[in-house]
């Protein structure tokens, strides 16, 4: 579904590149979440795959990006958002300003796509069902705490349909009751067949529900894999990811001799559980 | 595909046709106003005066706007209302704090140094229509003067009055020359001089050595523009160099035109220093 | 959340599709100034404005507003014109320079009910109509979105940076600056209150741009809207009378040089 190969990119008037030799590979229907240290050049990486570099930001992109099987950065940047969905970081910014209403907000994308009235209707009802938040449709969008507006921001991409949607940081605003619901409606969406590239920090909820997860750092893409093969990776730490606490525990076992270096390190509580079961029976 | 680009270019020919059309109405207006009138003017009446002046700055200044917002990508039409929101909440501030200024139009000359003139005719109009909706509708029979002000900071921004600290307020102050001669038709047969109580004052001391009303009105705004605009001027080249340069080189028009040269303005003086 | 002075009441006023109350709008402005009568303005203000205003609860407001926007500028006008009016000849009394004269007073009155009936039209408007109504009322005959987005963006912003305004003036003033020395010096105390406003506003934008992109900003498709703005036969026929009204005021006085 999306395809970057050896991706570099420099913004204007830059010296340096942000992003040297990228490749990322992501299969339709999947979740990949990318993790990094801050500053590591993630909001630029998703600004390429939702195909606002090079048409919004300009700079110099080299390589080739595929999304849906297409080159983004040949259309215009209408064609690539008609494409992919874009969540940006601080939602008091993805909040078009512009609507008095959450209802009218959350169909800001759709008026603008011509979608008629009455599917409009619907579908802004059903995304506000999906993401419990009836009870907002008649309030400002302003009048929202932190939490609230990165709902109606999710809401408003989400209910554009879009095959492919990036989320840089969604759940930083939220409670870990409404993350975990915001994962919950991702895992729904991956069934539909929505392709989604989710940039998080919060890696036991990334353990549980993404497909593949991508570590950035020194401007590229250093590791891909399997959630838990990627937790488990020793480099982590030197690439400044952290890691879940099992891990953590299970290194600290390791070290105190309680765990054999050949069993693999847990990287889930229910990991965690069975590994020291056993090694307790063992011994 | 050949649709869409004839379409494209139909719409260039278009924006064009009105924004050359809105710039003669404006003219034109200021012309008949100045020519046509003074005389029938000082005899009674300025009905039909007052009319032809709001009527054509308003329509010419609607055309401009028309014309020019088109141009704008999405990255400058979100600049815009920060700029307006500038503009208003500055020049309320200014008068608050009892500044013989206005300084109300900081955010059209900012917008129009980073994005061109095309965007601060928008910021202009856009300024007073809002004034209109949350303050005061007074200020809507003025649009015209703020749209003169953004196209002549665009294409002073073009010619590079932004590059040095000492150019700005120079480009300021022939920018307020023409503000105020532009308003003075307005302030004279709109509201027969009186548009607050300084500047009533000073246009019934001219009036009473024997100006006519357009003269004195003229005279008055000659006498305070320059100098607000000279600041104003002053105010954006500080905040253009207290910005982040990869932020004002993301701008194609301060690309284009090389507003800023090569490099950012170095502060010199003891004014940028300060910050 | 807005910045208007619009007064959310329910009245057939507030009803009114925004377009008709707009054409209303520049329709009696028109003829006020078209018409170099006096009495017009006046006839307007009592027949239709003030009426109009009742009806739509607006009244006491409409009046502290317009008092508080007008007084000032009829003051100074009826002092100016009546006193330095260039055409003056009927000379009632005298003070050196100044001269009240009855053509002064009179050229008083002409513009004085002129503004005060732009003004109160205007304010009337803008008390019974939200901005988000009239935006999409405009948008749907044709305006580009671009306006409507730039204005109700606005208005929200306002109070946001009116709040941030105030919070660094209080502090300012709270360190014994602002508010004493000559204008320079208090322009020099400004700067540092404009420059962490400005540049966090603005830095903001790129952010914004990109959100509003994502959703699909810049499409060429004809937009929709999800709430439709109401409208009436009776309105549609309404609007192209008062244009035809707007029209003949200009052009009788012309034609018959009655006036």
């Amino acid at each position: 579904m999306i395809s970057l190969t050896d991706v570099s990119y420099a913004y204007p008037d830059a010296e340096a590149l942000t992003l040297e030799h990228v490749d990322l590979e992501v299969e339709r229907g999947s979740i990949a979440g990318i993790v990094g240290a801050s500053g590591a050049g993630k909001t630029t990486l998703a600004k390429i795959i939702a195909g606002f570099i090079p048409h919004a930001d300009g700079g110099e992109l080299s390589g080739t990006v595929r999304v849906d099987g297409r080159d983004l950065s040949t259309g215009s940047l209408v064609d690539a958002v008609s494409v992919v969905g874009l969540v940006i970081q601080n939602p008091f910014n993805q909040i078009s300003g512009a609507k008095y209403t959450v209802r009218e907000e959350i169909a800001f994308g759709l008026e603008n796509f011509g979608t008629p009235r009455d599917e409009m209707q619907r579908r802004v009802d059903e995304v506000a069902a999906l993401l419990r938040i009836e009870h907002l449709l008649d309030r400002s969008p302003y009048a929202l705490s932190g939490g609230q507006q990165q709902l109606v921001a999710i809401a408003s991409m989400i209910v554009l349909r879009t095959p492919v949607i990036v989320m840089d940081e969604p759940t930083a605003q939220l409670d870990p009751a409404g993350t975990r619901m915001v994962f919950d409606v991702l895992s729904a969406l991956r069934e539909t067949g929505i392709t989604i590239v989710i940039f998080e920090h919060k890696l036991e909820l990334l353990q549980q529900h993404a497909d593949r997860l991508h570590v950035v750092a020194d401007r590229s893409i250093v590791l891909s894999g399997a959630p838990d093969d990627v937790l488990a990776d020793d480099r982590l730490a030197q690439w400044a990811v952290g890691t879940t606490r099992y891990v953590t525990a299970g290194r600290l076992a390791r070290e105190r001799g309680l765990l054999p270096p050949e069993v693999p390190l847990p990287v889930s509580f229910e990991q965690a559980e069975r590994v020291f079961d056993r090694e307790r029976s063992v011994r | 595909m050949s649709t869409s680009i004839a379409q494209s270019s139909s719409r260039r020919v278009r924006n064009t046709v009105l924004v050359a059309v809105g710039a003669v109405i404006i003219v034109a207006t200021y012309l008949y106003l100045v020519i046509g009138q003074p005389a029938e003017v000082a005899e009674s009446s300025t009905s039909r005066a007052s009319l032809i002046a709001m009527g054509g700055y308003l329509i010419g200044a609607l055309l401009l706007a028309i014309g020019s917002i088109h141009r704008l990508p999405t990255a400058t039409i979100a600049m815009v209302p920060v700029a307006i929101a500038l503009n208003i909440v500055v020049g309320q501030i200014v008068a608050v704090i009892g500044l013989p200024l206005y300084l109300d139009s900081i955010g059209t000359v900012l917008v129009s140094a980073l994005a061109g003139p095309a965007a601060g005719v928008v910021t202009g109009i856009l300024t007073n229509v809002i004034w209109g909706l949350t303050l005061s509708p007074i200020a809507l029979p003025f649009a015209v003067v703020q749209v003169v002000i953004g196209v002549l900071a665009g294409y002073a921004a073009r010619w590079g009055m932004f590059r040095r600290f000492y150019l700005a307020p120079i480009a300021g102050a022939v920018t307020g020359i023409v503000a105020a001669i532009i308003s003075a038709p307005i302030s004279a047969f709109v509201f027969g001089g009186a548009t607050g109580g300084g500047t009533g004052a000073i246009v019934g001391a001219f009036q009473a050595m024997g100006q006519t009303l357009l003269g004195a009105t003229t005279l008055q705004g000659l006498l305070s523009d320059p100098l607000d605009k000279a600041i104003t001027f002053t105010v954006v080249v500080l905040i253009l160099a207290a910005m982040p340069g990869r932020f004002r080189q993301r701008f194609p028009f301060v690309r284009e035109y090389r507003v800023f040269g090569k490099t950012s303005p170095k502060p010199t003086g003891e004014v940028a220093v300060e910050r | 959340m807005t910045s208007t002075l619009y007064l959310d009441r329910r009245s057939p006023v507030h009803r009114l599709n925004p377009v008709t109350k707009l054409v209303a709008m520049l329709t009696i402005v028109v003829i006020v100034f078209a018409v170099p009568l006096w009495w017009v303005a006046g006839l307007i203000v009592v027949g239709v404005v003030v009426p109009a205003a009742v009806v739509a609860h607006c009244g006491g407001r409409l009046l502290s507003l317009s008092l508080k926007l007008l007084l000032p500028i009829i003051v100074v006008l009826v002092l100016v014109q009546g006193l330095t009016f260039p055409g003056g000849k009927t000379v009632l009394a005298e003070w050196g320079v100044l001269a009240l004269t009855t053509e002064g007073l009179l050229f008083a009155l002409g513009i004085g009910s002129r503004i005060v009936c732009l003004v109160l039209t205007s304010v009337l408007f803008v008390l019974t109509t939200h901005p988000g109504d009239l935006m999409g009322a405009l948008t749907e005959r044709g305006m580009s979105p671009k306006f409507s987005y730039i204005i109700s963006s606005t208005l929200q912003l306002i109070p946001a940076f009116r709040d941030r305004a105030d919070g660094i003036l209080l502090a300012q003033q709270a360190r014994g600056l602002a508010v004493k020395g000559s204008p320079l010096a208090r322009v020099k105390v400004m700067m540092p209150l404009l420059g962490p406003l400005v540049l966090g506003m603005f830095t903001d934008v790129e952010e914004r741009s990109t959100a509003m992109e994502a959703r699909g900003f810049g499409s060429a498709a004809r937009r929709t809207a999800l709430i439709p703005v109401p409208d009436s036969t009776a309105q549609r026929v309404s609007r192209w009378l008062m244009l035809v009204l707007a029209v003949a005021a200009i052009v009788v006085p012309i034609v018959f040089g009655v006036l």
